[in-house]
């Protein structure tokens, strides 16, 4: 999808949707997984998305903003292809997640919350990832990295950069 | 009932009622801040904490109901402290500004804050501070003052129907947030500072002007439309600041054209002091001198009498016993939307009360932009739909509802017969009938399918017809309301208890009207052509405005140019430049009265603003004229007015004098005899005339009112709209065009939307296009062209 268009599900996207507002009493209980369906689609919910959601759904515009400004896991700006997410709870915090996310920073030149002009890559700080057992945590996109160290980030980083460029 | 002990006091509530409401009821203080009665339970704010023996921690008493033997506290030491801790956090970021807020004097933040806040914060790190938001006129916001209690989001969207504010992010970062654009879409918005529970949505009109203990109370009756909503009027001295709805009347919000009407009673249209025509202008004069011109003007001549239905009971009294005395042979005219004269065969008024209207299975509202013309009845049809219950609606026009409706036909006017003919088929198939529908039924050719949602409607068990003003102003009005009627009573909706025919009347008042001008009433355009046609000498105007208002603007304006006028009124309208003599009367906020709303409800008004200038209460003046005019004047005191108007209307004095005057109702009058068969009229134009009746623009009040002038402007729409399809069958093009109907040829600026009935000529600014009201059919042409 191109930035400039509107917004569209495909026809397959709008039917997985109308199977599952039909197992709720309203569309509105819907709305949480319509959302993560369009960032998956659309990259993040930037306005236009949610206007989109929003008229799927037959709810106001609000009624979108209030959800998706209230859980941090959804992104009204745009990321890298990796996103990665650092747990710097206790856990991760005293196995090292701090000098993590300095490493990770100083390597790709970017500050936390912001993504390399590649477009590549996206560092964040989130809270307990829930997996304190392999602390320091990673998250990328949607695979769990543990006890992370600057060899292995580094690693990844190259891997993906390559790949990247085939 | 259960039964239960809150601080060791017994009490009996409903079963299901929370325990912060059986507080409420039974005067025992528990603070809250988000609980609302009228809004779903948020639960929020915690403020509200009780204990509840047995339970091993505190509850929130505004989310739980009461339950048999309950044992509840409301004051402890634990209490206390949870309540100083919640106290803790809302302050929190809260600026502490009391001295400069608005709200301070009558603010639950601050009065909490006296009985729970230490007097020193511990937080000492940065606050917060939160952008404003544009709410439109009505609203000003002071967000970092905002508590989150969400009562204004609960409000937008459960009774406004707005939708229009929402919570965004969390925590720290929460925030209200308004979407401004559609932030001015409600006729309601002026609640919103009374909902907000502290100074985060302030009254914008009154910012800034008055601290809440330097006003003074007044109780009176809102007379703006016919739901008659009870009114506190807050004054410092004689201006007035604010007006508010009453805690515990049958309604509790007002609308906005209630609650900003108040700056027009301090406007330059007032009519303070008697004057008299000056060459062009006006020069002020005494009561006598212009009392003098008055009978110079009226002695021996042929008199017509018009006035407003807006006028108190006893005012409306005194007029007809001024016409007794004076000019008995006077025709009298108060309605200006009403063409057809023969009786009707159930009268203006309502049947039912709002809350049986709520509840009813169906409600169809036929012809009428509930919307703008009862606002508050319309806060019930939401309720109502939002609860899933079914509201059919028929007319010219898909008014604006904010709600889902659950059936829709656009018709135009002349339909109306083959609507109602087609309703009756389907109901006599179904073996319901009524004497006289069988000929009622033959004098209509067509069947129109709208009538197939009424039919079916009227099956429920209770049904709920709501019959608007394109019906009431219908040139064959009482043919269609006698077609209802058979309808209704055919399906059992006449009976008694289950009366469901409820007509709109323009104003309040109506069911005294009726029965007190019955037999000489006139149509206010017969008023007009008589004067036209040189058979009357002189108009005596009571208040009315049919130049600005109604359906006989440019009669009116013939008329006036012929005959003089004397003009007897609180506030100027468009006619006043026709009249010769002007007498002040008092207007609806600074007199003791009564009142009849639309449901037939006694209001009272029993505490008066005082008056900013000569102006008396109008009986007073009535009588005065029978004096000078030469009569005995017919009652000389307040106490001989009501005597008279009791005499005529012996339910008021019961109503009046019951203690639960609410539950009092007067009834609508009937017509059993009023048997009205459809008249077979050719239109003379293709096309049918619908005007517009905005609740920022109609009324003497409304436009002498700068502030609900402002608000009307965002609403403002085209001159006149037309279906698209109506201009693509005429091969026209919206822009400049020619409405040609009996008055001529005139250049409107048209629009089209698809909210409009194809075949019908919407008049949307009655202002611009205000001479066409007294059309009821015309013909579309291009510019230039010769068709
Ligand atoms: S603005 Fe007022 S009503 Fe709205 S959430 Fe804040 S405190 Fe509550
Ligand atoms: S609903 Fe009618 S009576 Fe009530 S405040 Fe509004 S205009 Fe006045
Ligand atoms: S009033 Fe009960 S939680 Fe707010």
């Amino acid at each position: 999808m191109t930035m400039n268009e509107a917004p569209r599900f495909s026809e397959e996207r709008l039917q997985e949707i109308q199977a599952l507002v039909a197992r709720y009493p309203g569309p509105q209980s819907a709305l949480l997984p319509v959302l993560h369906m369009a960032q998956e689609d659309f990259g993040y919910l930037s306005l236009d998305v949610q206007k989109y959601v929003a008229e799927v759904l037959g709810l106001t515009l609000i009624q979108v903003r209030e959800v998706v400004t209230f859980y941090t896991m959804f992104r009204e700006q745009p990321c890298g292809k990796y996103l990665m997410e650092v747990c710097t709870n206790a856990s991760c915090m005293l196995n090292g997640a701090d000098e993590l996310v300095r490493h990770m920073c100083d390597k790709l030149g970017i500050k936390v919350g912001e993504t390399t002009p590649d477009g590549m890559f996206t560092v964040t700080e989130v809270e307990c990832a829930g997996a304190c057992s392999g602390a320091p945590v990673v998250q990328i996109n949607n695979v769990y990295h543990e006890n992370v160290d600057a060899a292995y980030i580094d690693a990844f980083i190259e891997k993906a950069s390559k790949e990247d460029a085939a | 009932m259960t039964t239960l002990f809150i601080d060791d006091k017994e009490i009996t509530v409903e079963p299901g009622t929370s325990i912060l409401e059986a507080c409420r009821r039974h005067g025992i203080e528990v603070p809250y801040f988000c609980y609302h009665p009228e809004l779903s339970v948020a639960a929020n704010c915690r403020m509200c904490l009780v204990e509840v023996e047995g339970w091993n921690k505190p509850a929130a008493s505004c989310c739980t109901p009461v339950s048999e033997g309950m044992k509840v506290r409301t004051r402890t030491e634990a209490l206390k402290k949870d309540r100083e801790m919640i106290m803790e956090y809302l302050l929190i970021h809260h600026p502490l500004d009391c001295p400069v807020c608005d709200q301070g004097g009558d603010c639950k933040l601050q009065d909490y804050a006296v009985e729970y806040g230490p007097s020193k914060g511990r937080y000492s790190e940065p606050k917060r501070a939160v952008i404003n938001y544009d709410l439109g006129p009505f609203v000003n916001t002071c967000m970092t003052r905002c508590i989150h209690c969400t009562r204004c989001v609960r409000f937008a969207n459960e009774i406004a129907g707005t939708g229009d504010i929402g919570v965004l992010n969390r925590g720290d970062h929460m925030t209200i947030a308004g979407i401004v654009e559609e932030a001015l879409e409600s006729e309601l918005s002026g609640n919103l500072p009374d909902i907000c529970p502290v100074g985060a949505l302030l009254d914008k009109p009154s910012h800034d002007l008055a601290r809440p203990w330097e006003l003074s109370h007044h109780s009176s009756t809102c007379i703006q439309c016919p739901n008659g909503c009870d009114i506190q009027i807050e004054s410092r001295g004689e201006q007035v600041m604010r007006i508010r709805p009453v805690e515990g009347s049958p309604e509790p919000f007002i609308c906005d054209r209630g609650r900003y009407v108040y700056d027009s009673f301090r406007s330059p249209a007032r009519i303070l002091e008697p004057q008299i025509r000056q060459g062009d202008g006006f020069g002020s004069a005494t009561w006598e001198e212009a009392f003098a011109r008055t009978v110079e003007l009226l002695k021996d001549k042929r008199v017509g009498i018009l006035f407003s239905p807006y006028w108190s009971l006893e005012g409306l009294m005194s007029i007809r016993l001024m016409r007794d005395a004076v000019f008995p042979d006077a025709k009298v005219a108060f309605d200006l939307h009403r063409r057809d004269m023969r009786p009707f065969a159930f009268e203006e008024g309502f049947s039912m009360t709002t809350e049986q209207i709520e509840s009813a299975d169906q409600v169809v509202v036929l012809g009428c932009d509930l919307r703008q013309r009862l606002p508050l009845l319309m806060l019930r049809l939401r309720k109502r739909s939002r609860q899933g219950r079914p509201v059919t609606r028929i007319g010219a026009m898909n008014y604006r509802t904010n709600m889902s409706l659950s059936n829709d036909a656009l018709i135009r006017p002349r339909d109306w017969h083959a609507v109602i003919a087609r309703a009756m088929e389907q109901v006599q198939q179904l073996g319901k009938t009524a004497a006289g529908m069988d000929e009622w039924m033959a004098s209509v050719d067509g069947r129109h399918e709208a009538g197939k949602l009424l039919a079916d409607a009227l099956m429920a068990d209770t049904c709920a017809l709501i019959v608007g003003e394109e019906i009431r102003s219908h040139e064959d009005a009482a043919s269609l309301i006698y077609g209802l009627d058979l309808l209704m009573r055919a399906c059992g909706h006449a009976e008694e208890g289950r009366d469901g025919r409820n007509l709109v009347p323009e104003a309040m008042n109506a069911q005294m009207l009726s029965a007190v001008f019955g037999d000489v009433r006139a149509s206010a355009g017969e008023l007009f052509a008589l004067a036209q046609a040189g058979e009357l000498d002189a108009l005596v105007l009571v208040g009315s405005d049919p130049v600005g208002d109604g359906l006989f603007p440019s009669a009116a304006k013939a008329a006036l140019e012929r005959v003089p006028l004397v003009q007897v009124g609180a506030i100027e309208g468009e006619i006043s430049r026709y009249a010769e003599v002007k007498l002040p009367a008092a207007a609806y906020v600074e007199i003791e009265g009564t009142f009849l709303n639309m449901e037939g409800r006694v209001r009272t008004a029993n505490k008066p603003v005082k008056s900013l200038g000569e102006e008396r209460p109008l009986w007073k003046v009535m009588m005065r004229l029978a004096m000078e005019m030469g009569s005995e004047p017919p009652v000389v005191s307040l106490e001989e007015l009501r005597e008279a108007l009791y005499a005529a209307m012996p339910e008021v004095r019961d109503a009046c004098n019951s203690v639960e005057c609410d539950a009092c109702l007067i009834r609508v009058g009937r017509n059993r005899d009023a048997r009205a068969l459809p008249r077979k009229t050719a239109e003379a134009f293709p096309l049918d005339v619908v005007s517009r009746y905005s609740m920022y623009r109609e009324g003497m009040w409304a436009r002498a009112s700068e502030l609900l002038s402002e608000a009307g402007r965002i609403h403002a729409l085209d001159d006149v709209l037309v279906h698209p399809d109506t201009l693509a069958e005429l091969g026209l093009k919206p822009g400049p065009l020619v409405v040609e109907s009996f008055l001529g040829r005139h250049t409107f600026d048209i629009g089209v939307r698809d909210d409009v009935s194809p075949g019908v000529i919407y008049i949307a600014k009655r202002g611009v296009a205000g001479d066409l009201s007294d059309v009821t059919s015309a013909r579309l042409v291009g510019c230039g062209g010769d068709s």
